[in-house]
């Protein structure tokens, strides 16, 4: 029942339109009683909002009409989807199993042999390191004016980036020769396995102020003078350098006494044609007595 | 339910041939529904969202569900069916947007009714946006819509006693602010 103490919860309730009609009646009469109430259920009555009308922009596009149900041709529908591909699903049968373990086996094998042979290059290599040229001023080109009757060559030593020049006498006839030595990275052979790998660049070209004295018996000269003044060159670096040299012992087939090697055995030669021949008399004889 | 005069008009402007065509129950309920129904979810939700583009696009959303469900929704709950999406949908948008309410705002002088005096709805409307969205939710369904504790415990998913103790809470708020400002006005 309405009181002093829950009236404001029942006016509420009244405002709300919540109430039963006894108890509307209730609170009409509990108004009347004090005016204080009844001010206080008129501000309750300013608290409730009165609806403002308010119409929604563009609700002419919330309408369906029949046109809208045009529905699309299924078999068309579904090929505006992006297909899926159809997903594979690898069994892992003993035989998969198996030949996988293979697999990773001979690859594992493969890996290691190939790191075993890097290894081995790079300890090659770096033996080498000291031994091997520097091709960095290799490839410069340098003129020079010689005097009369001499011939440049340029070596290009192991740990001596720069390149030594040597002037040897020529006994040329042409004069005021002007040389161009272009010292490439030619490699030569026999002079580099002399000196124990040591690149020994040389190209010399010869230009002359005339052009009608290029091939003469003095270039011949030259060529011979610069091959033995590269000899003495490669006996001074052959001093210098420890030559370690490899060597290849002949074999003789038709030995008789000579041992043959299958990998890391060694087995004896007479023994071994021994037991072929042994084997090959076997062999035969079955082969008769089959005959037979 | 009747199509009323306006929209049988509006669709005669936009389709002249609507009149003879024969539409299914479910689409003219449906057509009736928008009619009837639209302005006032529109007037809810931008209230309270107070932005005129987001609570255009929640009641086209909340017909949308309508029209996919129709076939579910029963005529007569097709009112507070849509209020209940598009509440939850508001919902939704004021939580994306961190309760950020836009600059947008619903310019209610133009559109409303007279409510006594012009100062006495500024600061109730004052007062009610300083309420927070389910307050505010639940006085517009109780006063707009005039819906019962038990339809707006529906449509907010609360229990009647829970509707009846927040509603309270709120118009107590509001009753306070009136009493307050009043005095300071005196």
């Amino acid at each position: 029942m309405i009181n002093e103490n829950n009236y404001e919860t029942f006016f509420m309730s009244y405002i709300d339109n919540e109430l039963k009609a006894t108890e509307r009646a209730a609170v009409e009469a509990f108004v009347l009683t004090e005016p204080k109430y009844a001010a206080a259920l008129a501000l309750f009555e300013k608290t409730k909002l009165q609806a403002p009308s308010v119409e929604m922009e563009d609700k002419i596009f919330l309408y369906r009409f029949p046109e809208m149900q045009a529905k699309l041709d299924p078999d068309f529908k579904s090929s505006l989807y992006k297909k899926e591909a159809p997903i594979r699903k690898i069994i892992f049968t003993p035989t998969i199993i198996r030949a996988s373990f293979a697999i990773a086996a001979l690859l594992i094998l493969f890996i290691g042999i190939q790191l075993f042979k890097t290894n081995t290059v790079i300890k090659e290599k770096a033996s080498d390191v000291s031994t091997n040229i520097s091709s960095t001023n290799s490839k410069q080109t340098k003129h020079v004016i010689l005097p009369k009757n001499t011939l440049e060559v340029s070596v290009n030593k192991k740990n001596n980036s720069s390149a030594v020049l040597i002037s040897l006498p020529i006994n040329n006839t042409n004069n005021n020769l002007v040389k161009s030595v272009t010292s490439t990275q030619a490699s030569f052979e026999d002079q580099a396995t002399a000196t124990n790998n040591m690149n020994t660049s040389i190209i010399k070209t010869t230009e002359g102020l005339s052009q009608d004295s290029r091939v003469t018996e003095g270039q011949k000269k030259e060529s011979q003078i610069s091959s033995s003044s590269m000899q003495t060159m490669a006996s001074e670096e052959e001093k210098a350098v420890p030559v370690i040299s490899t060597t290849y012992k002949e074999i003789d087939t038709e030995a008789e006494d000579r041992t043959i090697n299958i990998g890391m055995l060694e087995i004896d030669g007479a023994a071994f044609r021994g037991i072929t021949r042994r084997v090959s008399a076997l062999l035969k004889r079955n082969k008769i007595e089959k005959e037979k | 339910m009747t199509v009323t005069f306006r929209s049988r008009a509006r669709l005669m402007l936009i389709e002249p041939s609507f009149i003879h065509e024969q539409l299914s129950m479910t689409d003219l309920e449906f057509n009736i529904c928008v009619d009837d129904y639209s302005d006032g979810v529109y007037r809810f939700i931008l209230k309270i969202s107070k932005n005129k583009e987001d609570a255009r696009d929640i009641v086209q959303t909340a017909f949308e569900k309508l029209w996919v469900h129709r076939e579910k929704v029963e005529t007569l709950k097709a009112k507070s069916y849509l209020f209940t999406v598009a509440y939850h949908l508001m919902i939704d948008q004021l939580r994306k947007e961190n309760k950020i309410v836009m600059t947008d705002s619903f310019d209610e002088n133009a559109n409303a009714i007279t409510q006594g005096s012009s100062e006495l709805k500024q600061l109730l409307l004052a007062a009610i946006n300083n309420l927070n969205p389910t307050q505010k939710s639940l006085i517009l369904l109780k006063d707009y819509e005039g819906y019962s504790y038990q339809e707006i415990g529906e449509i907010m998913q609360l229990s009647e006693s829970q509707v009846k103790v927040y509603l309270h809470r709120a118009r107590l708020i509001l009753k306070n602010k009136l009493t307050h400002l009043e005095k300071m006005s005196a």
